[in-house]
């Protein structure tokens, strides 16, 4: 272990998909680090890399260069540790398996004990104890995407992914899964890392937001919200929350532009 | 009326009602039947088919025939083709079993590697492609040359026909889930096995059931195929093979043999529905569930 406290390290990370003339540069020179504790919005336009940067940092693809660590290690050990979970657009659960037993299955992969107790706890937390005998299909858009991160904390990784994963729900869901996120990330200690294409999402949820413009993918500016914490309703109608979304959406622009 | 009971009556009306529009299917046949041979004499037409008794016989003979004895003195023919069913289904069954290992041991390293699928994927759609006929002598011979029972060189023949179904839509299976999903296993650092066990397989059972169910009735097909080269008298395919060369004298034998040999397979395949129903009785209604009610 390094003795960095970064829990994501990168530094001139670059991702190069193809090669010869076909050769297409996703990300290029990123250099982003996340203290323990953040919660770090990448935000941008499609085709910006951002996607392909949580999957670097998830070891769901390698990067062609540059230095990237996790938790002081490289991500393949930081996967092989089960150091983070992960969140997709699409809920991902398995329709065989009841909502119990699909927040349980990490821990079966990974051995671990005492199951019932921990998949009953982290169901409390995302409210949904209730449905603990309910097959996927019986849930709602919103509810799935409440397993899908009960199950991607069960194990209590210290990073959570998420790839737009509110991406596919209405706008009134939206705001209500994004202030559990915000709830259940002040309750974990836990570091997120999350993709958006959404300004006041990304204003909202994170206390950095890293802007990424496209062709190549790179980091055109970061952003501190510093909107103070707890949020909720009242912050979104708070002037700085608009001043927030002001500087986002200029930077956004800015990034197109050069 | 509680939950539990309204499902079970809506169950059961639902179940009537299919028995019931199968009844009515099976007098529609009859009626066709019989008012062809009816209206043909009338006419005194023999195109398409001539209408006599012997070819085609009324269809409460093949009935009567089969609680008529075999041969003078003989056992009825509805015993000896029960007999003979059995025989059959012993080797069907086995076939399946069989090659429905194969298959699905095959799709698995198939899913696993596509370098081997590539290279192999060729031999097994030919293999498909060359005559049941062809294959079953050899394989009763190569058996018998290898002391196995003839029942068992039957067996591999049937599997030769039941593997096939299996391996193509068990490899379709195992590559259905959502590439989400084997990511998912991927950030838990899951084994190869892990990954098959909880995930694909478990995706694989509507498409492996539905392979399943198309096996029962070729498996069938095999072991009739390869009783007649094995040359042993106490199975179905052998009796179909007797009664068709009487088929110019009298007919009612064959077609009773027909009936039986169309039940046994029903009855094949209404067995593997069964064990469907069973294994994916939780899963949302989808088409492969909706394939499996209309067979």
């Amino acid at each position: 272990m390094s003795s960095s406290p970064s829990v994501v390290e990168a530094s001139g990370v670059g991702k190069v998909f193809g090669s010869g003339t076909a050769a297409v540069t996703a990300l290029t020179g990123i250099d982003l680090s996340i203290a323990p504790g953040e919660f770090i919005s990448l935000i941008g336009p499609s085709g910006c890399g951002k996607s392909t940067l949580l999957r670097l940092i998830g070891d769901l693809t390698g990067p062609t260069s540059g230095q990237l660590t996790i938790n002081g290690k490289s991500p393949e050990e930081a996967r092989l540790d089960r150091d983070y979970g992960i969140v997709f657009q699409k809920a991902t659960l398995l329709d065989w398996r009841t909502v119990t037993k699909n927040v349980e299955l990490p821990l079966e992969i990974m051995n671990q004990s005492e199951r019932d107790g921990r998949a009953a706890r982290m169901l409390d937390l995302v409210q949904l104890r209730d449905f603990a005998e309910h097959y996927p299909w019986q849930l709602s858009g919103g509810m799935q995407q409440r397993v899908a991160i009960a199950r991607a904390l069960v194990f209590e990784p210290s990073l959570l992914l998420m790839d737009e994963p509110f991406g596919a729900l209405d706008e009134m869901t939206r705001e209500l899964m994004q202030q559990e996120v915000l709830r259940i990330w002040g309750e974990t200690n836990t570091t997120v890392v999350f993709v958006t294409h959404s300004i006041p999402e990304a204003v909202f949820l994170s206390t950095r937001v890293v802007v990424m413009s496209a062709r190549p993918g790179r980091i055109s500016s970061v952003i501190e919200t510093t909107l103070p914490h707890p949020r909720d309703v009242e912050t979104r109608e708070s002037p700085e929350f608009y001043a927030r979304v002001t500087e986002v959406r200029e930077a956004l622009r800015q990034g197109e532009s050069t | 009326m509680t939950d539990e009971q309204r499902t079970n009556r809506i169950f059961t009306d639902s179940r009537k009602k299919q028995l019931l529009s199968i009844a009515v299917v099976l007098l529609v046949f009859v009626f066709c039947w019989e008012m062809y041979k009816v209206v043909w004499q009338a006419l005194g037409w023999i195109r398409p088919v001539r209408p006599d008794d012997t070819t085609m016989p009324h269809t409460w003979d093949m009935v009567i025939e089969l609680f008529r004895p075999v041969r003078r003195g003989g056992q009825l023919l509805i015993i000896d083709l029960t007999t003979r069913s059995f025989f059959t289904l012993r080797e069907a069954l086995a076939g399946f079993v069989l090659g429905g290992l194969f298959g699905f041991s095959l799709s698995v390293v198939f899913v696993r590697s596509r370098l081997l699928e590539r290279a192999f994927m060729p031999y097994v759609v030919a293999s498909q492609t060359i005559p049941i006929i062809a294959i079953a002598p050899m394989v009763v011979v190569w058996g018998g040359r290898a002391d196995l029972p003839q029942w068992m060189a039957v067996a591999v023949i049937s599997a030769y026909l039941t593997f096939f179904p299996v391996a193509i839509n068990t490899l379709r299976g195992l590559r259905s889930p959502d590439p989400n999903a084997m990511e998912l296993m991927r950030s838990y650092a899951a084994s190869p096995n892990e990954i098959l066990w909880k995930v694909q397989v478990p995706a694989a059972l509507p498409y492996i059931f539905t392979a399943l169910k198309v096996s029962a009735t070729a498996s069938i097909i095999g072991a009739l195929i390869g009783e007649l080269p094995a040359g042993f008298g106490e199975g179905l395919g052998r009796a179909l093979l007797t009664f068709s060369s009487q088929f110019g004298a009298r007919s009612e034998k064959l077609y009773a043999t027909v009936i039986v040999t169309a039940i046994v397979g029903i009855i094949f395949v209404g067995t593997v529905i069964f064990i469907e129903k069973r294994v994916i009785k939780q899963r949302r209604l989808d088409e492969h569930e909706l394939i499996g009610r209309a067979v």
